[in-house]
């Protein structure tokens, strides 16, 4: 009797670990990053559009804040940001507000601001809810490929490739139509330090004071 | 002859079994429990009408789930099993409907015309912008790391138009397609949203009793699969099963109530079971009569029919227990009885069955069908005590030591006089009553009648406001000559509600013209963006700049977005699944005028009077308020059902003049008494006073005139008999409506609270108005 319920919960236990799509590959590219709370660094960004000769090219700097959200700083070709939270995007030029989407307008804000954050972060765990994800993974390095899995965002995004370390160094986001951007990230600094005062008041942090300060760069 | 006609009489209650036995065994007819069936017709506006069926329609088929959680894979995995429930079930939910819509297919025909669709506000920058800041916006949106578009590549919507005017769409719904399902979010809860689409009518009493068990199932199911979910659930189907459930429930208390009440008392009094058969008998026939009439002359009987139907049971006993109470010790023959008892007994059938056919007058198809039922019902029954009970009613009735002791009570009632404590007792009840009367206050809100548990509209309003549903009883009816016309009105409307939208009065609408702009419209945005957009002198060849791209970039970009396209139409929209949450919204063609609905999202009470307002001085537009339509109407019924009452007191009074002369007053006072009472009582409690308590005096009329009729035809103090019959119909009736007041439905229990008084009352006055001393 003992053993027949210890294995009907073994099973159990097995089926849940299945359940999850816990797959090693997954476990080991988690044990890799970071995942700091606070990170920024530089970007360079590439815009491949169907129908241009050319591809449109941007960088700057971007940060990750946990609880906060993404702040995009574009400096290159004109100073530009963005700022994701989980309330409302606000797109800005300088010192004017030049678009503001609030989560009550717009109820999928707090969804792209989650993807967005997780890609960044690459955090493949909460990813594989939305996407079928197979990756390669060594020592040093690993490579992630995103389908999605909803019919509705497979009309929008054809795929996501994710490659890094412990932080995640490029991103391919290629749309259903065609379009697609590059993006890959540099000199990425860790912890409260890592923001600048004015990246901070963007995030209504006290200057040099992300949440969680343990980080440090690695 | 008097046996032929028993026997006649027999035939017409056999063929009256007949038709009975045939409605509900072989036809298995049921009663109607559609509460809109006993709201009038609207009286004025058959477009009005139109929409209002066509609004109700669409909330009668409304069903809709939420599956809550803080965490989105488990409100999910929850939701996947409250749609298997009903998955298994295809009979009576339609396929729960998923998020996959093909969303680039369903909008095909937006994206073709998308050179012709603007929002109010890329309008305005359109005329308002340089092309320089057009331009930069543009580029900056290609520094985001964000894609470029719901639908197509960038270069099919370089400045993002069509992407704010889809973005202005998606804006009038909170609701998104996320991993498959419908999602909508609220604070920090998720919820899966399962629009589910009930096969058969939310009123049909069937459709109920398949479909609420399942629902329960399908929660239970929903619960186990993630336990700690919050479930909410919204449509008229829970409501109208509650109800339904509630009146089948108080029917048969009620009924079954006040039959063994007056079997109890009959045998009390009578100490015998005979009068108990014959009156069961009366009163079996006079149902059987009523059904078999009701259902000839409607087609539809109402569950509230019927529930009036079983406590017509007291007021239809009246006759047989006249006549049996006249037989205690009493061994003449039968027949000479009842010819001495005939006149009276007509006298108290005509007042009655006069007074309950004024409920024919109202224009409230159930209370017509109740009239119809009540007046059937007595006839019958009258017809059965005096053709039937001289012929069965057996020997002389034994008296009884409570029928000799109440008899005996009528020599010591007080009278009318001229004495000093009659005038007292007169200046008293008339300050009284006139204290009362003043502090009587009409409140006709029929929101007053809704009886739902609190329960079911708790989740309804929070159903409601997470999903900024829009009023289903308050909105805009549009009208005009022809399609286009009405698209343009509708349009002229929506520049009001837009501003109404930025003030926060309303938090948005939902209108067909917002997804087919009218043939104009359409017409000078695509000339707005061909110039102004597109053109030579604007933003297209800055961008191509920015961008690198040369002078055949911007032709060939040019040609491409502003190629002419036929105007989109409503025959388009409503082929598309796009369409299927708004299709309510169109009313069509009929009798040459087209008409539309315009429903408002976020509205309450304060500002019904802003938004009538909005409509003024705009052709075709029209602003209704349903609930306020109903209320007056409920009040102009009250109001005219009062002086139907005044002047029935009248007619009867001419009426019995001729056989009671100067007596004749004496009849109608105890009745004019016992409604003023009732009306006092609720001035001094503060009860409101509504139709349905006004309907009732109808009936104290009725009844109180034939106790008076009963009493005054044998005026002598020691004709205890008489006094017996009236005492046991009065107490009958006590029963059976005074039961009602214990009703949990609002319109039922003012009712019975108005009998209770009433018929007490009028009980009490009437040997002291009708006895000679």
């Amino acid at each position: 009797m003992n053993t027949i319920v210890a294995a009907a919960l073994m099973l159990a236990a097995a089926r849940q670990v299945q359940s999850r799509g816990d797959d090693p590959n997954l476990r080991r590219i988690q044990a890799m990053l970071a995942k700091p709370a606070a990170m920024c660094g530089r970007f360079e960004q590439a815009k491949t559009l169907v129908g241009l000769r050319r591809p449109v090219k941007s960088s700057g700097r971007f940060c990750v804040v946990l609880e906060k959200g993404v702040l995009w700083t574009t400096v290159l070709p004109f100073p530009a940001t963005l700022r994701l939270t989980k309330d409302e995007i606000v797109e800005s030029h300088g010192a004017e507000v030049t678009k503001r989407l609030s989560a009550r307008e717009e109820p999928t804000v707090g969804i792209i601001n989650d993807l967005l954050f997780s890609l960044l972060q690459g955090d493949l765990g909460r990813l594989t809810a939305s996407f079928a994800i197979t990756s390669t993974v060594d020592d040093r390095e690993w490579t992630a490929k995103l389908v999605p899995k909803d019919g509705g965002m497979k009309h929008v995004i054809a795929g996501i490739e994710l490659s890094g370390g412990t932080f995640v160094r490029q991103i391919t986001i290629r749309e259903a139509s065609g379009d697609a951007t590059e993006i890959s990230f540099s000199s990425i600094a860790t912890g409260a330090a890592a923001l600048l005062p004015d990246e901070s008041r963007q995030f209504d942090l006290p200057a040099g004071s992300a949440p969680h300060p343990e980080d440090h760069e690695r | 002859m008097r046996r032929g006609l028993a026997r006649a009489w027999m035939a017409v209650v056999l063929a009256a079994l007949l038709h009975n036995g045939w409605m509900w065994l072989v036809q298995r007819r049921t009663p109607e429990t559609d509460l809109l069936a006993l709201l009038p017709m609207d009286e004025r506006d058959p477009t009005v009408g139109r929409a209002v069926a066509n609004v109700a329609d669409a909330a009668q088929q409304y069903f809709v789930v939420l599956v809550g959680s803080t965490d989105w894979t488990g409100a999910r995995a929850a939701a996947a099993a409250y749609s298997h429930v009903l998955e298994a079930h295809p009979e009576w939910f339609g396929p729960v409907e998923q998020g996959a819509l093909d969303e680039e297919q369903a909008m095909a025909p937006w994206w073709s015309r998308r050179a012709g669709l603007l929002t109010a506000a890329d309008r305005r920058l359109l005329l308002g912008a340089t092309p320089e800041s057009w331009a930069s916006t543009a580029m900056q949106n290609l520094t985001s790391p964000l894609g470029t578009g719901r639908i197509g590549a960038w270069q099919d919507d370089p400045f993002g138009v069509f992407r704010d005017w889809l973005q202005a769409r998606a804006a009038e719904t909170p609701v998104r397609p996320v991993d498959g399902l419908l999602r909508v979010d609220d604070d920090s809860m998720h919820y899966a949203v399962l629009p589910i689409r009930l096969r058969g009518r939310a009123f049909s009493f069937f459709a109920q009793q398949a479909v609420v068990p399942l629902l329960y199932e399908a929660d239970s199911a929903a619960q186990r699969a993630a336990p700690g979910i919050r479930l909410l659930s919204a449509g008229i189907i829970l409501p109208a099963a509650a109800a339904a459930r509630q009146a089948d429930h108080e029917m048969s208390t009620i009924g079954w109530g006040s039959l063994l009440g007056i079997v109890l008392l009959v045998w009390l009094a009578l100490r015998s079971f005979r009068p108990i058969g014959l009156v069961l008998l009366s009163l079996g026939v006079g149902t059987l009569g009523a059904l078999s009439v009701t259902a000839l002359i409607y087609p539809k009987v109402h569950l509230i029919t019927l529930v009036f139907g079983a406590s017509l049971v007291g007021t239809a006993a009246d006759y047989g227990l006249n006549y049996l109470c006249a037989r205690v010790g009493d061994s003449r023959d039968p027949w000479i009885v009842m010819r001495t008892l005939l006149p009276g007994l007509a006298c108290g059938v005509v007042t009655t069955v006069v007074a309950y056919l004024g409920l024919a007058l109202t224009p409230f198809p159930g209370l017509q069908q109740m009239a119809v039922f009540a007046a059937v019902g007595l006839v019958f029954a009258w017809i059965t005590v005096a053709l039937w009970f001289p012929l069965i009613g057996g020997p002389a009735i034994q008296s009884s030591r409570l029928a000799l002791w109440f008899g005996a009570t009528r020599a010591r009632w007080p009278v009318v006089n001229r004495s000093a404590t009659t005038v007292a007792a007169g200046v008293a009840a008339a300050v009284v009553i006139a204290i009362g009367i003043m502090r009587l206050k009409p409140n006709d809100d029929i929101r007053l009648l809704q009886n739902s548990p609190p329960g079911i509209i708790e989740q309804e309003g929070e159903v409601g406001r997470i999903l900024r549903a829009p009023a289903m009883t308050q909105f805009y009816v549009v009208r005009a000559a022809s399609e286009s016309e009405l698209l343009v009105r509708e349009e002229q409307l929506r520049v009001r509600l837009d501003s109404l939208a930025t003030a926060r009065v309303i938090d948005g609408y939902q209108a067909v013209s917002s997804w087919v702009p009218s043939a104009e419209t359409q017409a000078r945005d695509h000339e707005l963006v061909a110039t102004r957009l597109y053109g030579a002198s604007g933003p297209l060849s800055r961008l191509a700049t920015a961008l690198g791209e040369d002078g055949t970039w911007v032709e060939a970009t040019r040609r491409r977005l502003v190629a002419p396209a036929a105007p989109l139409t409503i025959k388009e929209w409503l082929a598309s699944p796009i369409s299927e949450p708004y299709r309510h919204l169109w009313l069509g063609e009929a009798g040459g005028e087209w008409a539309s609905v315009v429903s408002l999202q976020g509205i309450d009470d304060a500002k019904l009077a802003t938004l009538d307002a909005a409509a003024a001085g705009l052709r075709g537009v029209t602003f209704v308020d349903k609930i306020a339509e109903i209320s007056g109407l409920l009040g102009r019924y009250r109001r005219e059902m009062g002086w139907v009452i005044a002047f029935s007191y009248v007619a009867i009074f001419l009426l019995l003049l001729p056989r009671y002369g100067r007596r004749a007053w004496r009849v109608v006072a105890p009745s004019i008494l016992a409604s003023l009472a009732a009306l006092a009582l609720f001035g001094i409690v503060g009860q409101p006073l509504q139709l349905f308590h006004v309907l009732a005096l109808l009936i104290i009329f009725g009844s109180g005139v034939d106790y008076a009729i009963f009493l005054i035809e044998r005026p002598d103090a020691r004709e205890g008999n008489a006094w017996l019959g009236v005492g046991l119909s009065a107490m009958s009736t006590l029963l059976s409506f005074g039961l009602l007041s214990l009703s949990q439905t609002p319109v039922l229990r003012a009712f019975g609270l108005t009998m209770l008084v009433g018929i007490t009352v009028s009980m009490l006055a009437s040997p002291y108005f009708c006895t000679d001393r």
